[in-house]
C-alpha cells in the first residue's frame, strides 16, 4: 500500500488518477507526494508534479500530462530529474563520493493522451493500463532509501530560533541551549504531512504549545504560495509578535523552495483585527467591513459596547450580522494561528472572505483554556446552509484523500517535567481538596479522550467518569532530548519560596546576572513573565530599575506597531512581560514571578491556574517559578506533590456532575455583575421585609422562574 | 551651573525613576564620551543613526527609523521617544538637543491611561487619526549659529514647523526637561508618582536676550 501525501497540485484530475491507481495496486509500497516538492533553481521555482519514494525502485518523478498533447515531454523530463538530482546532491547523507545513493527515474503519466502517440526511446510515456509495466521496467536496486525518505519528508531545513552563539564552556547552559537547538530536528512526518496536505475545504491543527503549528502553518502558506503564485493568501494571528516571525519564516522558506522572495502582496501576513491606515495596519476584521459596509470598530468603539476581554469577539458577531452588502469574496486561502484565541465569528468572517473552495486552515491549542475545548467543532462555528446541513463537517481520515483534521501531539518545546507540572497545576491534579468538595480538581474537560490526544497515555486505571486513572506522557510525545539540557532534573523546573518582595527581586536580579555572565545565557534567552495582567507595570518596575542600575538592559513588552515586539532586535535585552503578551513567544529560561497570584483566587482559579499553565509551557529548557508568602508555601508544596509522582497524573476523572459544578465554582466569574446582582438581591429582601413590596406586585411568570431558578440551587 | 557629571547623573538616575515606575518601557544606557578640543558630549549606547532626525521626510518614517534603531534615552509605554544629547566645552555647554518623539499611530498615554495600565493586547487598533507632535528643545552658544530672535540660543520647536523656534531662557537640564514632559504628556502618572523621581535643582545660567525676552518666550523658575 503506497501512502499518498496530497499537496496543492495544479494538476487535479491526473493526480486523481494517480492517486487511484495507487489504491487498485497495494502490492506497490513507499509514498507518493502529490503536488510535491517545488525545487528551487536559478529560473526560479520548479514545482516537481508528484514523486514516489520507494526502497526499491528508489526515486519516481512522476510529470503529469493534464491535456491530450504530450508536447516536448522528454525536455522536460530531463529537466525534471536534473533538477531534482542537483537538489539530492546537497545531502551528505545520500552520496557516497560523487555517486548519489539513490536513483531517480522519470515517468510522464498523460491519462487522456490518445492513444498511439509517439513514444521516444528512453522516456517513458504511460496511462493507467501502461503504468504498471513502466513501474516495473525500473530494476530494483538497493537505495538510500531511509535516508532520501527523510530527506524528501524534512521539507526544509529551516529552524525556529536558531541564534548564533559563542560557547565557551561545552557545559554551560548556552551551550546545552545550542545542543538542543541543532539537534531539534527540521520537522517530523506529521508536521511534514501537514504542510503539505491541501485540503478544499476547511482544514484543522490541534496540537499543544510548542507542537509546530506557526511554523506549519507558515511553511503551508509559502508552499501554497510557491504552487499557486496567482491565488491571494492571507495568514493570520492573534498575537502581534507572531507577524515578524510568520514573515521571516514564510520568506526563508519561500526562497529555500523557489530562489524567490515571496509575493508579499499576494501572501498577505495581516492581523486580525486591523484599523485604517496603512497596509502593514489591515486586517482581516477591518478588510471584512470595507467589503460588506458593517460598521466597523476600533479597540475604544467595541469597549464601549462589549464586555471586558469580549470586545473582538464581540464586534465580529456584530459585523456578520450587520454586513449589508453581498460579499465579493477576498482571498483563496486563509490559514489562521492561535485561533483558540480569537472566536467562532472570527472564523465565519474568514470563511465569507473566502473563493468557493473555502480553503480555511485554523490552528490551535486545545489546552490553552484547560477547562474546556476551547473552540466548539466545525458543524458549530460554521453554521449550517439553507437546507440545515453542517457547512462544515470533518469525514473521517480515509486513505489516500487529505486529512482534514490534524493533531500534532510531539511537543517539542517543554520537556516532560516542564509539561506534565504545567497541566498538574492548572488542573490542579494534586490540589487538596477544599473543605467539602469531593475533588481537588479545579477544571477539567468532558472529553476525557483529549488526554491521549495531546500526547498522554493511561498508565493504570480507567480514563473514564469517576475511575482513577493514572497518566503519563510518553517518549514519543515528549521526546527524552528536550530533558538533556539539565543533568538533574530538578535543575529543569524549581520553585521559589521567599519572604518578601524585595526577596524574589534581588534573588532574580542575581541570577539574571549570573544567567549572562556564567552559564552563558544571551539576553534574549531569558523571559521573565508576571501572570496578573493588571500588576505586572508596577511589580516589574523595581526589579529593571534594579537590573538598569548594574548594567542589564531589559525591557518591558508593551504595545507597539512595529512588527517585531517581543523580542529587541539586537537580542540584547531581557524581556518583562504581563501574560498576555507573552503568549506564542518561547525562551530557555522562563521566570516566573508573583506566582503566588496563582494559587488560589475568589472568584477566577480556573483563570488564574491558566495563566500559570501559560507562563511555565513558554521555556524551552528550564522554569523558575517565584513567588512569596503563605499561598506560594502552598504552590510550592503542591509542586512537591506532582515531582514525588515522578511527574505523572494521578487522579479521579470527575463525574459529569462534578465537573459541572467545577465550572460554575471555578468559572470566571463577573465580579461586577455579581456585585450588582448581590446588592439588587439585599435591596429586594429589605422592601419585602418593610412591606414596601408584595411578592402578588410581581408578574406571576418572572415568580415562576425565580421560584424555578432557586429550587435548582437547593439541590446541587 | 550643571556640569557633565551633573547631568550624566541626572540622566543616569531619571531614566532608572522611569524605568522603576514602567512608565518607560526600554531604554539605553547613557553614554559620557570624551571628544578632541576639550569637548565632552552626553548621549545614549545608540548614537549611529541620528542624521535622520535634520531631513526633510515624513514624521511617522522619522518615528519607525529611531524606534527600530533604539536611536533613543527612553521609549514611553505609549511609545513615545524621549532623546538628551547634551555637549560641553571645558564644561561649558555648547549644546543640547531635547526631543519627545509620540508615536504617530499609538494613542497618547495622557488621555488613555487604562489601555497601557491594563496591558491591552489590541491597543493598537486605532482608527481615529493620530496626530502626533514632536518637541524638540535645541540648545546651540556658538555665534554663528546665534539670529537674535530670529533664531535664539535656547529654544523649543512643535511639530515640523520651520523657522518654529521660541526662545527659551536658558539650556535645560535633564530634570527641567523631563518634569515638563511628564507633566504635560503623562499627567496622571506624573501626579501619581512624582514623589518617587528625584529631584535636581542645579541649572544653567540665563542665555536669553532682553530682545527675545520681549516676545512670547519660555522661562523656568529662579
Amino acid at each position: 500500500m503506497i501512502t499518498i501525501i496530497r499537496g496543492a497540485t495544479r494538476k487535479p484530475v491526473a493526480s486523481q488518477r494517480l492517486a487511484d491507481f495507487c489504491n487498485l495496486h497495494p502490492q506497490l509500497t513507499g509514498t507518493l507526494y502529490l503536488g510535491y516538492p517545488v525545487i528551487g533553481t536559478p529560473e526560479g521555482a520548479f514545482p516537481i508534479d508528484a514523486i514516489w519514494i520507494n526502497d526499491k525502485k528508489g526515486i519516481v518523478i512522476f510529470n503529469l500530462i493534464e491535456g491530450r498533447e504530450v508536447l516536448d515531454y522528454d525536455e522536460l523530463q530531463d529537466d525534471s530529474a536534473n533538477k531534482l538530482e542537483a537538489k539530492l546532491r546537497n545531502h551528505r547523507t545520500l552520496m557516497k563520493g560523487r555517486t548519489l545513493l539513490v536513483s531517480i527515474n522519470v515517468i510522464t503519466f498523460a491519462p487522456i493522451v490518445a492513444k498511439g502517440v509517439p513514444y521516444i526511446d528512453g522516456y517513458a510515456l504511460a496511462q493507467e493500463d501502461t503504468l504498471l509495466d513502466c513501474i516495473n521496467s525500473i530494476p530494483d536496486q538497493d537505495q538510500a532509501y531511509t535516508e532520501a525518505a527523510s530527506v524528501i519528508q524534512s521539507i526544509s531545513t529551516i529552524r525556529k530560533g536558531i541564534r548564533k552563539r559563542s560557547i565557551a564552556r561545552p557545559d554551560s547552559r548556552g551551550a546545552k541551549l545550542k545542543a538542543l537547538e541543532d539537534s531539534i530536528a527540521n520537522l517530523d512526518n506529521l508536521q511534514g504531512r501537514a504542510v503539505i496536505e491541501t485540503v478544499d475545504g476547511v482544514q484543522r491543527i490541534r496540537g499543544l504549545a510548542g507542537s509546530g503549528k506557526t511554523i506549519v502553518l507558515a511553511l503551508k502558506a509559502a508552499y501554497l504560495h510557491a504552487q499557486h503564485p496567482d491565488w491571494k493568501i492571507a495568514v493570520t494571528f492573534h498575537t502581534r509578535a507572531l507577524k515578524g516571525q510568520f514573515r521571516r519564516l514564510i520568506n526563508t522558506f519561500h526562497i529555500e523552495q523557489t530562489n524567490e522572495e515571496p509575493d508579499w502582496s499576494k501572501l498577505q501576513v495581516i492581523n486580525s483585527w486591523g484599523a485604517p491606515g496603512s497596509s502593514e495596519r489591515n486586517g482581516i476584521y477591518y478588510s471584512f467591513c470595507k467589503q460588506t459596509g458593517a460598521e466597523y470598530f476600533d479597540l475604544g468603539g467595541a469597549k464601549q459596547k462589549f464586555a471586558q476581554g469580549y470586545e473582538f469577539e464581540g464586534i465580529c458577531e456584530q459585523a456578520i450580522k450587520d454586513a449589508t452588502s453581498g460579499i465579493e469574496p477576498i482571498y483563496d486561502a486563509i490559514l489562521v494561528d492561535e485561533a483558540q484565541d480569537l472566536s467562532p465569528a472570527f472564523l465565519r468572517i474568514c470563511y465569507r472572505l473566502l473563493t468557493k473552495n473555502k480553503r480555511l486552515v485554523y490552528a490551535y491549542d486545545e489546552l490553552q483554556n484547560l477547562g474546556s475545548s476551547s473552540l466548539p467543532p466545525p458543524e458549530d462555528i460554521f453554521g449550517e446552509d439553507a437546507h440545515g446541513n453542517p457547512l462544515v463537517s470533518f469525514s473521517a481520515a480515509t486513505d489516500g484523500a487529505p486529512q482534514q483534521d490534524i493533531i500534532l501531539e510531539k511537543c517539542y518545546r517543554n520537556s516532560r517535567p516542564v509539561l506534565a507540572t504545567a497541566h498538574a497545576l492548572g488542573f490542579g491534579i494534586y490540589r487538596t481538596p477544599p473543605v467539602g468538595a469531593t475533588t481537588g480538581l479545579i477544571q477539567m474537560f468532558d472529553q476525557s479522550s483529549l488526554w491521549q490526544d495531546v500526547g498522554y497515555t493511561i498508565k493504570s486505571g480507567q480514563l473514564s467518569d469517576g475511575h482513577d486513572v493514572r497518566l503519563s506522557r510518553t517518549e514519543s510525545s515528549s521526546p527524552k532530548l528536550l530533558e538533556l539540557v539539565s543533568d538533574d532534573i530538578d535543575d529543569l523546573i524549581q520553585f521559589h519560596s521567599f519572604k518578601t518582595q524585595e526577596d524574589q527581586n534581588s534573588w532574580l536580579a542575581s541570577q539574571i546576572k549570573s544567567n549572562l555572565s556564567n552559564d552563558e545565557l544571551q539576553p534574549n534567552d531569558i523571559i521573565v513573565i508576571n501572570p496578573d495582567p493588571l500588576s505586572t507595570k508596577s511589580v516589574v518596575g523595581p526589579i529593571r530599575k534594579l537590573l538598569f542600575t548594574e548594567k542589564v538592559a531589559t525591557h518591558l513588552a508593551g504595545v507597539d506597531t512595529s512588527p517585531d515586539v517581543f523580542f529587541d532586535d539586537s537580542g540584547e535585552s531581557v524581556a518583562f512581560t504581563g501574560i498576555y503578551r507573552a503568549k506564542g513567544n518561547e525562551a530557555g529560561m522562563v521566570y516566573i514571578i508573583n506566582a503566588q497570584d496563582c494559587y488560589s483566587s475568589w472568584g477566577s482559579l480556573a483563570r488564574v491556574r491558566n495563566q500559570l499553565f501559560t507562563a511555565i509551557t513558554r521555556s524551552k529548557a528550564w522554569v523558575r517559578v517565584l513567588g512569596v508568602g503563605e499561598n506560594m508555601t502552598k504552590l510550592s508544596e503542591e509542586f512537591n506533590k506532582v515531582k514525588a509522582q515522578n511527574f505523572e497524573l494521578d487522579f479521579r476523572y470527575p463525574t459529569a456532575e462534578e465537573r459541572e459544578k467545577l465550572n460554575i465554582v471555578n468559572r470566571d466569574k463577573d465580579v461586577r455583575i455579581i456585585r450588582q446582582g448581590t446588592s439588587n438581591i439585599g435591596q429586594l429582601i429589605e422592601d419585602m421585609k418593610a412591606g414596601r413590596i408584595f411578592i402578588e406586585d410581581f408578574p406571576t411568570d418572572q415568580v415562576e422562574i425565580l421560584r424555578g431558578l432557586l429550587s435548582k440551587g437547593d439541590a446541587s | 551651573m550643571a556640569s557633565p557629571a551633573e547631568v550624566f547623573k541626572q540622566v543616569q538616575t531619571l531614566t532608572a525613576d522611569l524605568v522603576g515606575i514602567s512608565l518607560c518601557t526600554h531604554q539605553n544606557f547613557p553614554s559620557m564620551e570624551k571628544l578632541p578640543n576639550d569637548q565632552v558630549e552626553i548621549s545614549f549606547s545608540n548614537t549611529e543613526n541620528l542624521s535622520i532626525v535634520l531631513k526633510n521626510r515624513p514624521y511617522s518614517e522619522i518615528y519607525y527609523e529611531l524606534n527600530h534603531d533604539n536611536a533613543y534615552n527612553l521609549r514611553m509605554v505609549d511609545g513615545a521617544l524621549i532623546q538628551m544629547m547634551y555637549r560641553f566645552k571645558k564644561n561649558e555647554i555648547i549644546a543640547h538637543r531635547l526631543a519627545f518623539f509620540p508615536s504617530p499611530d499609538l494613542l497618547e498615554f495622557q488621555n488613555n491611561a487604562e489601555y497601557y495600565e491594563d496591558d491591552e493586547i489590541y491597543a493598537d487598533i486605532v482608527m481615529k487619526n493620530i496626530v502626533a507632535t514632536p518637541l524638540r528643545f535645541d540648545f546651540d552658544s556658538s555665534d554663528e549659529v546665534f539670529q537674535e530672535v530670529h533664531h535664539p540660543r535656547a529654544h523649543l520647536t512643535i511639530g515640523q514647523y520651520l523657522n518654529c523656534r521660541i526662545p527659551v531662557a536658558a539650556p535645560i537640564t535633564p530634570f527641567v526637561f523631563l518634569d515638563f514632559i511628564l507633566r504635560s504628556f503623562y499627567n496622571t502618572a506624573h501626579r501619581r508618582y512624582c514623589t518617587d523621581l528625584t529631584n535636581f535643582e542645579q541649572k544653567f545660567d540665563i542665555t536669553i536676550t532682553e530682545k527675545e525676552c520681549s516676545i512670547l518666550h519660555m522661562r523656568s523658575g529662579a
